[in-house]
């Protein structure tokens, strides 16, 4: 594939005996002269791909030379007064400035220092980036989770909906905890969190795979829109609830930007064992959603 | 008789099956704006500031409205709610409404809208500092009164109060920047980093917020050539930074920075990271060279082959010379 175009004569040149031989058949003079032009041709093909590549090689020393001890010159100076950004105000108006070089966003108001100075405070709702002030809304699909009769050996499980818009937050948060664990009314007998499967146990921020039939307890999953499927890598992975008053709230959903009806799908699970004691078991799982600010 | 005993059955089954009782689970759906305050205010002053809930659901819901603190925040500005914690300036903020109290249930009905009049009051001896809250609106409930085997589930919806308490509408803190190249191909040396000039170099910056007021990250992202003559400009996203945490910046558009040089743009260039709020100041950069490495790389690349091919036809000729010398 690579390589020269050669000479007719080119493959007698070769160490092979059988070709060799062909080249006794020629006449000497024949030979020499055939010999001399190709060797010839070879050496104007040697110097003008040697002077190709000191060629090439010139022009990288060159490059190199040039531009990095260059002084750029611009045709036009970016600073100006168009870039002065006078933010910070109560919204007025606003907008975007782009061009092939720059992209700002700003909004132009009222002054607050004097406004501060003569009512002594100031006062701002929403967002500079997000222009409309829209509400926050976040819905729950269903707020009872009614296991029923519960079977021993057999998963029970139970799902609803979270959903997420941001309106002019600009990013939010979903965390949840439970009041204690699944337990009988004024009782003391309890399902237990699950810890997943002994090989790799889950904790309440680390979701881990919870399918082993010797593993009792009480745990969720979490798929969908702004879920850290890095953690719920698919709907065999669950995480215990943490605790009110004990646990700090674990994350379930978030998002960095404007969310539009970010929707999961959470699944609870409860698997006891035959020695479970009868009873009502209940809890309270809260859902907490906050934006960003 | 047989048929119409039949009938009878068939009737109510088809009647049960048809007809069925509209059975809705509860649900939870509520809005509430605005999603953040932010209050610059003097010690003595009050203001009030109406935070409108919208029930989305179909049935009345029993709320509650509470305030809870918080001091931290993670990098991209979600506050860590101290549940727990009930500090004493919590008792500045009040609800002006006439039957809706913090820590009290109240109805909204289907369908409808409630405004919450929150009042922040601070007394004049107030220490000069910053506040920072959560109002959560809560689905009110009572577990005791649950009749079956499960989990009930109440939802919490809340929004961001940032309060700065001074005389000074801008009281003065201490933000600290950084930024480094984040993908793109690129090595460091030293402190200069080494970067193609064919290939986009995205950045990741952040903000530190070491002092004790809340600031805001208003300023620009450039790249500059020499005598900082910019090559590239954009609009850093103004979020807010409370005091002494850090925040991620991004571009206008949520993203990291990014750059695209163009085969031109050879040399000693500056990636600023440049804040200007009105209560602080930070700029940060990084050095960088570009040069077009690749395409150097594949000059250097064909230059080598070249040469080997040709010191390889070379030697295969000096190889064929004593085997004709043999000839003769």
């Amino acid at each position: 594939m690579f390589g020269f175009p050669q000479s007719p004569q080119a493959p007698f040149t070769t160490i092979s005996p059988g070709r060799t031989m062909s080249v006794q058949t020629t006449s000497k003079t024949v030979n020499q002269r055939s010999h001399n032009a190709q060797s010839h041709l070879s050496n104007h093909l040697i110097t003008t791909l040697c002077t190709i590549s000191s060629l090439i090689l010139y022009v990288i020393a060159s490059i190199v030379l040039t531009f990095s001890f260059h002084y750029p010159v611009y045709a036009d100076n970016l600073f100006s007064p168009s870039f002065e950004i006078d933010m910070g105000t109560v919204n007025i108006t606003g907008g975007s400035k782009t061009s092939t070089t720059y992209r700002l966003s700003d909004t132009v108001g009222q002054t607050a220092q004097g406004q501060f100075n003569s009512a002594g405070y100031i006062v701002k709702a929403g967002f500079q980036y997000v222009r409309e002030l829209t509400p926050f809304t976040f819905t729950v699909s269903n707020l009872d989770l009614n296991y029923g009769s519960l079977v021993p050996g057999t998963p029970s499980l139970l799902t609803n909906i979270l959903t997420v818009t941001t309106g002019s937050a600009y990013g939010y948060t979903v965390k949840t905890l439970e009041d204690h664990p699944l337990r009988i009314l004024n009782g003391s007998p309890t399902i237990a969190d699950t810890s997943c499967n002994l090989a790799s146990t889950c904790t309440q921020t680390d979701a881990t795979v919870w399918d082993d039939d010797a593993r009792y307890g009480f745990g969720y999953n979490i798929q969908g829109t702004d879920v850290d499927i890095a953690d719920f890598v698919d709907n065999t992975y669950f995480r215990p609830f943490p605790i009110q008053d004990i646990d700090p709230p674990a994350t379930v959903m978030s998002r960095s930007g404007i969310a539009t009806a970010s929707a999961a799908t959470v699944t609870y699970k409860i698997y006891i064992a035959g020695s479970q004691a009868a009873g009502t078991y209940q809890n309270n799982i809260q859902y907490i959603a906050i934006p960003s600010f | 008789m047989k048929y119409t005993k039949l009938l009878i059955p068939l009737i109510l089954f088809l009647f049960v099956t048809l007809f069925p009782t509209d059975t809705h689970a509860a649900s939870y759906g509520v809005s509430l704006t605005p999603p953040l305050l932010r209050v610059n205010i003097k010690p003595g002053k009050s203001i009030t500031q109406v935070f409108t809930i919208t029930n989305l659901n179909n049935e009345d819901k029993l709320l509650v409205a509470r305030m809870v603190p918080f001091t931290q925040s993670d990098d991209k500005g979600n506050p860590s709610i101290d549940m727990k914690s009930s500090p004493s300036w919590l008792n500045y903020f009040s609800l002006a409404n006439t039957y809706i109290k913090l820590g009290s249930p109240f109805t909204v009905k289907a369908k409808s809208s409630e405004q919450l009049i929150l009042t922040l009051s601070v007394p004049a001896n107030a220490i000069l500092r910053d506040l920072y809250g959560t109002l959560l609106i809560t689905t009110y409930s009572n577990v005791a009164s649950v009749a079956y085997q499960g989990s009930q589930v109440s939802a919490t919806i809340g929004a961001n109060l940032l309060v700065t308490l001074h005389s000074d509408i801008n009281p003065p803190t201490i933000l600290k920047s950084g930024i480094l190249p984040n993908t793109g191909a690129f090595f460091k040396v030293g402190n200069i980093y080494l970067a193609d000039n064919i290939t986009p170099l995205s950045f990741s910056a952040s903000v530190k917020n070491e002092g004790n007021f809340t600031s805001e990250t208003k300023g620009i992202f450039k790249v500059t050539g020499r005598n900082d003559t910019p090559a590239y400009l954009e609009g850093i996203l103004p979020v807010y930074v409370i005091s002494n945490t850090q925040r991620i910046l991004l571009n206008t558009e949520g993203r990291n920075f990014s750059f695209s040089p163009n085969l031109s743009q050879i040399g000693f260039f500056k990636a600023v990271i440049q804040i200007n709020s009105e209560n602080s100041h930070t700029e940060n950069s990084i050095d960088i060279f570009f040069f077009p490495f690749k395409i150097m790389a594949g000059l250097i690349f064909a230059s080598i082959f070249l040469t080997v091919i040709l010191r390889t036809n070379k030697t295969q000729k000096i190889v064929d010379k004593p085997i004709k010398t043999l000839d003769h």
